[in-house]
């Protein structure tokens, strides 16, 4: 055979039938990605080698911006275990299409949540006091025994992709190990759904329980407060559509077709369906907190509310313009189609759930709870912004890698192949 | 949850007709449990105090307005809002005489504890401590030093409760059985105008006992439902009515 | 390679199984939770037998009792001392972090030369004192003693050395002592004023912060304890009258606003209305003075001193109906009061009946002086340390050639520091024996470490606002931490050298005299006990002094428009002290934010300035001028602006320098009329947005 010096001098990696850019190209755009990824690192060396302090957290804001876009990304990051929900158990089959977009950027999200909790937690040389001195009542012993090992099951739901790269998969131990484990997966998909739905449920459980703080108390079913159920419903409403996105956004850098736009569709329609079910519980469950939590803690409404930081503004952009809004569109089909109104709706959702995740966490703690206490208000500090930042890039680089090397797109021939004939 | 009865319920009750915002109590609770000092300590929530002092106000202006001093050590909840969440058992409320423990060694600093306590009586050691100028040499050999990385509090100054034990012990006397004031706190000790009154909540014959059980005392947040074991007493209705959230036309209990 | 699936899966069960079974993660695990609580840079716990020692503290302006808690030979703890009549089981924010300042980065470690270039050099204490000796021997009877103490000896060691050398010059650093000191002198009377607050039923404290910073606090803390049981109505009324509605309004039953440096017009208004219901005083004056009071009706009481008239009855009305009341007055920030201020409240007590009686104001007797040659209390009052500086200023008096300063810190605590200072600059060498580098440490030319009241020999007589004679020793608890001497050691030894004769060869000797003037045991107090005597001083020909009180009251400087409310608290240290390294977290957060300072009025007078809450502002006078930031608080009077004392150093360490600036820079510094007393409580500012 040849050499055909035309093509990228890592051609050979790249996975079958598929075009990828140079090499220069690529490294380029590694090497901007991989200066936000050094910056990061530095922000992550200081907390590590000073402490927290390094930070803008502090004693009422214990919990800040890491902690907002670990339980962001965990949100947005359900796409994988509830698309191979559809995928694996109830067999829809059309989603074998995205599912390995929706494995990668799992992992991606839990793995940089991993990161930045090693950040955040105070001594993390202690980290696996987690197991071995495990509070069985706490809300986060069940996030932390279910993230930890919901990732390893992304690792293994992650590895056959990897070992299916053209060059490993001629290996045939590793090829045999990916075909079995391919077989296994539906497995997986079961475990991955029941650790994931439970550790989605347990972080939106961590605010409900908080007795202590009006602002996230709920009341619930059994042990679970009701943000336990709206936590795990909101991510399943939000996790497809912010995988459509980033099919969307490697599709615009690529200049390649990837996903059909009927899976992205389908994937918009399973959202639209889980967020309408989500809205009818949180519109529910706004109500009953503000007629029944606030009141018998003796706050009234607006209390809940200040100035323009933590203001109303946040609510009523979460429940409509990032709730009805979005949802209307995903379930109409006309709206559906039009591909601007699409992603806009897409976009409004995962904000939405960021929003809810955010206030959840911060605006909840800012509220003075004590009479003659006062709101306070947080900023994040570059070394926040540095760490998270890190895990954006961290994430830009697997997602980069994988999609040079790795057969992560089955539609990718077909779609750009019909585009050039 | 429930709450958790013991035998012995050690609590307080803190006058707050009789606080005047001095600070003794803060200075003697630094020195007794080994807080590191700081240089800039203006930056109140991210300064370690395991007591510190409110100023409340009662809201009119001058020549109408009163004002209050709130010393808040950690309440020692009855069914305390930090200790079911700590994923690691850091933090329990399992020994008699109802203090909540922390465990320094166990904590992860993960700060959940802090999110949960509404009193904010929770400090999380943002940095290591320094003793500048040789100040570590007065240090107590009864509190270890933290590094940085945990969450701490005010454990009622648990130390000094052994000791009173280990005494009372040596004396061939019961434990169980201390004479008010053999254990006290070190603020309740420093307190010039006595206005903190510290003793066993279940002992009928304990001061505080009685005062807890005065129309005049109230408990923070009592409505939240940690039943603390902190007792705050006024005879100022205003006061009163800043311990609780009240809505416009409820009235103060009690 | 014939590793096939099984294999492979097998052998990765198999390694993990294994590295399990052996002890290394196990291990691994374990010590990482040993390392993380065992960092080598975090201190670790030095465990020792207890012991306690009682002392007082030489520290804190109140004269705190204490029990100091030792862990082997290290004093760890302050603690309170419920025997002690200077403690009664309480503790001051201040002494109780006295151990701790054994150890504060602003001690001076070692005696020091200040050399040309402005740098510290280190010297021996031979070399010291032998440049002490030459200098004191140079100035001749050009020399000036300055001391920041009030109730030890030493100071007449001081003002003997002072005397023994020619010279007039020795000052105590101005307080509450000397107004007093000299009320009461002009009022025929003999021994200091005493107050039996724990006995009274009634409490007014004019301007007096008592529950803060006025007199012996703890023990008139032990009254208020005592007399408000808690949750029960108090058997015992405490009223407080000042400007601003500080620590100790909000402890006191009630709170009188009433303007800074109108306490005695306060006084006077409620001797008025005590004088129309019926009081008298046998005194030759009493003539005179029921005239004087006439005037100040309560209208006008209200004009000058702002006070509302009704309460102003009231308080009158109650006075006169308790049992046994007591009128304290002073200065809400601890100085600059006048001569009449004084004189008016103990009329007040002279109206009421309480003069010398129970529960009220008494004369306490003083102890002799035991060095022949040295100045006692009274003598020493007569001597204004800002009046002589002014004179020295205004070239009315010619400046020394050496000063010595004994734990004075008058470059920092004078009115008017910055102009003090200057003053101060010119004297050609000057003498700091101190603990800490403080602001006047670092204007001399040579600086001598002394131990602290915990490290060294001293004694405390009867502290002013105390209402019983009072005598004890401060032993030392522990080995100083510094190579310092006590002062009296070298002074002592420098007096051998100059061939002064003072009378004793150690200050020991001294002590030991003084407790004997006393009238205490040797061996008790040097056993921790203290001696008190309920013996009051026998008076003759006491009057009233009205015609002082009313030359000054018609002289008196009217209010400005806007005037400046100092605030004290102990927390925030002394001059000598600065802020103890661990009370920096009890300023509150709005009086201090990084190093801005701020300062508080009520919404009406900001909105009148057109200033909100955290606007930068400046406060200027004719005196000097501070930046500050707005807080909002409505416990202070209208057209007030309350000041935090305690910010602004120039010296000390990390925990107080470069903080807030120095209220002092604004009280301007007047003199009373008839007594010429210098008084700096009634300060005029001007605002403007900084």
């Amino acid at each position: 055979m040849g050499k055909n010096y035309s093509l990228p001098a890592d051609h050979e990696l790249f996975p079958e039938g598929t075009s990828r850019c140079s090499l220069t190209k690529f490294s380029i755009w590694m090497g901007l990605v991989g200066a936000v990824a050094l910056w990061g690192l530095y922000a992550a060396f200081r907390v590590l080698a000073e402490g927290l302090g390094v930070t803008a957290l502090d004693d009422y804001f214990g919990f800040g911006l890491w902690i907002t876009f670990d339980l962001a990304v965990i949100a947005l990051g359900a796409g994988a275990f509830f698309t191979g929900l559809l995928r694996y158990i109830l067999n829809i089959d059309p989603l074998k299409n995205i599912i390995n977009l929706t494995v990668i950027i799992g992992f991606i999200c839990y793995s940089g949540a991993m990161l930045i909790l090693v950040l955040d937690v105070g001594q993390p040389i202690r980290a696996w006091f987690g197991y071995w001195h495990a509070n069985v009542h706490s809300m986060l012993t069940e996030v932390i025994f279910c993230i930890t090992c919901y990732l390893i099951v992304l690792i293994i739901e992650y590895v056959p992709l990897i070992l299916e790269q053209k060059q490993l998969n001629k290996i045939p131990v590793l090829h045999h190990i990916a075909h079995n484990l391919h077989v296994w997966m539906p497995l997986f998909a079961g475990i991955g759904a029941f650790l994931s739905t439970f550790h989605q449920g347990s972080l939106g459980g961590m605010y409900g329980v908080l007795f202590g703080r009006p602002y996230v108390l709920r009341d619930g079913f059994f042990i679970w407060p009701w943000t336990f159920f709206l936590f795990v419903i909101s991510a399943v409403g939000s996790g497809p559509v912010f995988t459509v996105l980033i099919a969307t956004i490697m599709e615009k850098m690529t200049g390649k077709k990837l996903v059909s736009w009927e899976i992205k569709t389908l994937m918009g329609k399973i959202a639209g369906a889980m967020l309408l079910v989500y809205l009818v519980f949180k519109f529910a469950d706004t109500y009953a907190w503000a007629i029944d939590v606030l009141p018998r803690s003796g706050l009234t409404f607006d209390q809940n509310f200040y100035q323009t930081i933590y203001g109303k503004w946040l609510l009523w952009s979460e429940l409509f313009l990032c709730g009805v809004i979005p949802c209307v569109i995903l379930l109409t089909p006309k709206l559906r189609n039009n591909p601007v109104l699409f992603y806009s709706a897409a976009f409004l959702d995962c904000a939405g759930i960021t929003i809810n995740r955010y206030v959840f966490t911060v605006q909840a703690l800012a509220m003075p709870v004590l009479p003659f206490d006062t709101w306070e208000t947080y900023a994040p500090n570059w070394a926040e912004w540095g760490a998270s930042a890190l895990v954006l890039a961290y994430g830009a680089i697997i997602l980069s890698l994988s999609y040079r090397y790795l057969p992560v797109f089955p539609q990718e021939r077909s779609l750009n192949a019909t585009k050039s004939n | 949850m429930q709450t958790k009865e013991f035998t012995i319920k050690w609590g307080m009750a803190i006058d707050l007709d009789k606080c005047t915002g001095c600070g003794a109590c803060m200075v003697a609770c630094q020195a007794e449990n080994n807080l590191a000092p700081i240089a800039d300590a203006s930056n109140k929530i991210k300064v370690m105090n395991w007591i510190t002092v409110y100023e409340l106000s009662n809201g009119k202006p001058y020549p109408e307005h009163d004002v209050a001093y709130l010393p808040r050590p950690c309440q020692q909840c009855g069914h305390p809002p930090c200790v079911s969440v700590c994923p690691v058992i850091a933090t329990d409320k399992n020994e008699e005489g109802g203090i909540v423990s922390q465990v320094t060694p166990r904590c992860i600093g993960c700060r959940y504890c802090m999110a949960a306590c509404p009193y904010h009586a929770r400090y999380f050691n943002w940095r290591d401590p320094v003793w500048p100028g040789g100040l570590e040499k007065a240090l107590t050999p009864d509190v270890s030093v933290r590094p940085r990385g945990v969450v701490e509090k005010c454990t009622f100054c648990h130390h000094r409760w052994m000791a009173a034990k280990d005494k009372a012990i040596v004396e061939g006397r019961d434990p169980m059985d201390l004479a008010e004031g053999e254990y006290v706190t070190s603020c309740t000790e420093a307190c010039p105008n006595g206005a903190i009154t510290f003793g066993d909540l279940n002992n009928e014959e304990h001061e505080v006992a009685k005062l807890a059980s005065s129309k005049h005392a109230h408990r923070l947040l009592e409505r939240l439902g940690a039943h603390t074991q902190v007792y705050y007493v006024s005879r100022r209705e205003w006061v009163l009515r800043q311990l609780d959230n009240y809505l416009e036309d409820e009235k103060v209990k009690g | 390679m014939a590793v096939d699936r099984r294999g492979f899966l097998k052998f990765v069960a198999g390694a993990t199984t294994g590295v399990l079974a052996t002890p290394v993660p196990w291990k691994l695990l374990d010590d990482a939770s040993i390392w993380t609580q065992n960092w080598s840079w975090i201190p670790r716990n030095v465990d020792g037998a207890n012991s306690y020692v009682s002392t007082i503290s030489k520290l804190c302006p109140s004269a705190a009792g204490m029990k100091v808690r030792l862990v082997g030979e290290r004093p760890v703890r302050v603690l309170p001392d419920d025997n002690h009549p200077l403690s009664m089981g309480g503790i001051t924010a201040l002494a109780v972090a006295e151990v701790q300042l054994m150890y504060s980065p602003s001690r001076v470690k070692r005696p020091l030369k200040h050399a040309g270039d402005g740098a510290y050099v280190a010297i021996s204490w031979e070399e010291a004192e032998k440049m002490l000796k030459e200098n004191l021997r140079r100035a001749g009877s050009k020399v000036a003693y300055v001391s920041g103490d009030e109730t030890g000896t030493i100071n007449e060691l001081l003002s003997g050395m002072a005397k023994e050398s020619g010279s007039e010059d020795f000052y105590v650093m101005p307080s509450e002592v000397q107004p007093a000191a000299l009320a009461f002198a002009s009022m025929n009377g003999k021994g200091q004023l005493g107050y039996d607050i724990e006995n009274s039923d009634y409490v007014f404290a004019i301007g007096a912060n008592i529950l803060e910073s006025w007199g012996t606090v703890l023990r008139n803390r032990a009254a208020f304890k005592k007399s408000h049981p808690a949750a029960k109505k108090p058997t015992v009324k405490f009223v407080y009258a000042g400007p601003v509605q500080n620590n100790t309004a909000a402890g006191a039953d009630e709170w009188l606003p009433a303007k800074s440096g109108a306490e005695a017009i306060v006084a006077m208004g409620i001797a008025n209305l005590l004088i129309k219901s019926g009081a008298t005083i046998n005194a030759p004056d009493f003539a005179e003075f029921k005239a004087l009071a006439a005037q100040y009706t309560p209208q006008k009481v209200a004009a000058l001193a702002g006070v509302a008239p009704a309460k102003l009855k009231a308080i009158a009305a109650e006075l006169s109906k308790a049992q046994r009341p007591v009128v304290l007055t002073g200065s809400e920030f601890g100085q600059g009061t006048g001569v009449a201020t004084v004189l008016a409240g103990t009329a007040v007590n002279m109206l009421l009946g309480s003069f010398g009686r129970e529960g009220g104001v008494k004369a306490l007797p003083l102890a002799p002086k035991v060095i022949a040659s040295g100045m006692d209390r009274s003598e020493s009052a007569q001597k204004d340390l800002v009046a002589y500086l002014s004179r020295i200023s205004a070239g009315k008096v010619s400046k020394p050639r050496a000063m010595v300063f004994y734990e004075a810190n008058p470059v920092y605590g004078l009115p008017q520091p910055a102009a003090m200072a200057k003053v101060m600059d010119k004297v050609p060498f000057k003498v700091a024996f101190t603990s800490f580098l403080d602001e006047t440490a670092k204007a001399c030319d040579l600086i001598l470490p002394t131990p602290l009241g915990l490290e060294r020999f001293d004694d405390v007589e009867t502290p002013y606002g105390i209402g019983q004679a009072f005598y004890s020793l401060a032993r030392p608890v522990a080995p100083c931490v510094i190579d310092g001497k006590p002062a009296a050691d070298v002074l002592l030894s420098v007096a051998t050298q100059l061939n002064m004769d003072l009378g004793f060869a150690t200050f020991e000797e001294i002590l030991q005299a003084k407790a004997e003037a006393a009238g205490a045991d040797w061996d008790s107090l040097m056993e921790g006990e203290f001696f008190t005597s309920d013996a009051v001083a026998e008076q003759s020909n006491l009057r009233i002094a009205a015609d002082v009180i009313g030359k000054a009251l018609a002289a008196a400087p009217k209010a400005a428009k806007l005037s400046i409310a100092p605030v004290q608290k102990l927390s925030l240290g002394t001059p000598n002290t600065a802020i103890p390294p661990y009370n920096n977290k009890t300023i509150r957060r709005w009086e201090l934010q990084k190093n801005e300072m701020y300062v508080a009025m009520n919404g009406a007078t900001a909105r009148e300035l057109g200033v909100v809450k955290h606007d930068r502002i400046k406060l200027s006078n004719s005196s000097g001028s501070i930046q500050a930031r707005v807080n909002i608080f409505e416990g202070v009077m209208p057209n007030t602006i309350a000041v935090l004392m305690g910010f602004g150093h120039t010296a000390f360490d990390e925990f107080s320098k470069g903080k807030g600036e120095n209220v002092m820079e604004l009280l301007t510094v007047g003199y009373e009329a008839g007594t010429g007393q210098s008084v700096w409580n009634v300060a005029g500012v001007n605002v403007s947005k900084a």
